[in-house]
């Protein structure tokens, strides 16, 4: 299980104004608003995790095939942090996802995954490999083996990633 | 206010924030705000705060879960002006 998610920055500034009022309350937890207030950088904070819930949000629709928006039903919690790559969970309804973020200034890009073991499990795949979707959700076409593997794929301005199970 | 009149609100609110304007050319009440028209799901809490100053209401969490298409939207105002 696995899902990802980018967010291009520069683009992030143009189409959203975070600071509007009312928008983190909509969105994040008070714990999270807290990790929001106390950050150096409250901006690169608010899409960290953005991203982190988008990402495991796609894991959680792939097990349930539910649709929903549900940000404050994905929680985001803080683990490590080493050169770059911010290493978290998301809780959601009875389920933890694992996710890793990796902060840039020009994009944040999270990869979340069902098992913690699954982030040595993933590779890049080319954005232009062939998708198929059984219910809306992707997966890509596994020529060696034969067999029909997980996929995500996210695009926002300039940045495009796209990964899937080995 | 009638479902109409609501409609061309709703529509009013939700443009600026649509990436695929031939579906917002044929929109109905079917149509998906993400799957259909586009729109970044962080856009989406613009919608709700939108939403919730045009018409003065407040969508309580529970009702923002589902809401994912104009069909969905339409019944969270109507009922959301209904109780006030």
């Amino acid at each position: 299980m696995i899902g990802n998610d980018v967010i291009d920055l520069a683009l992030a500034r143009k189409e959203s104004n975070w600071k509007r009022y009312g928008f983190l309350n909509k969105i994040f937890t008070p714990q999270e608003q807290a990790l929001i207030a106390n950050a150096q950088n409250p901006e690169s904070t608010v899409w960290s995790l953005w991203s982190r819930k988008e990402a495991a949000y796609k894991i959680y629709n792939r097990q349930t095939q539910i649709r929903g928006y549900i940000p404050i039903q994905l929680e985001c919690f803080d683990l490590e942090y080493e050169e770059g790559i911010r290493f978290g969970n998301v809780v959601c309804y009875d389920a933890i996802y694992f996710t890793k973020t990796y902060i840039t200034s020009e994009y944040i890009e999270t990869i979340a995954v069902a098992q913690k073991n699954d982030f040595m499990n993933i590779k890049y795949l080319n954005s232009k490999v062939a998708i198929s979707k059984i219910n809306g959700i992707p997966n890509y076409y596994d020529t060696e083996n034969m067999i029909l593997k997980p996929l995500s794929k996210s695009h926002h301005g300039r940045f495009e990633k796209c990964i899937g199970f080995i | 206010m009638d479902k109409s009149a609501i409609i061309e609100k709703l529509k009013t609110i939700v443009k600026p924030f649509v990436k695929n304007e031939e579906a917002f050319n044929s929109i109905n009440e079917n149509t998906d705000f993400i799957a259909d028209l586009k729109i970044n799901s962080a856009n989406l809490v613009d919608i709700v705060l939108d939403v919730e100053e045009a018409f003065s209401i407040e969508i309580d969490n529970q009702s923002m879960e589902k809401m994912l298409t104009i069909k969905a939207a339409l019944t969270i105002i109507e009922t959301k002006l209904a109780e006030k």
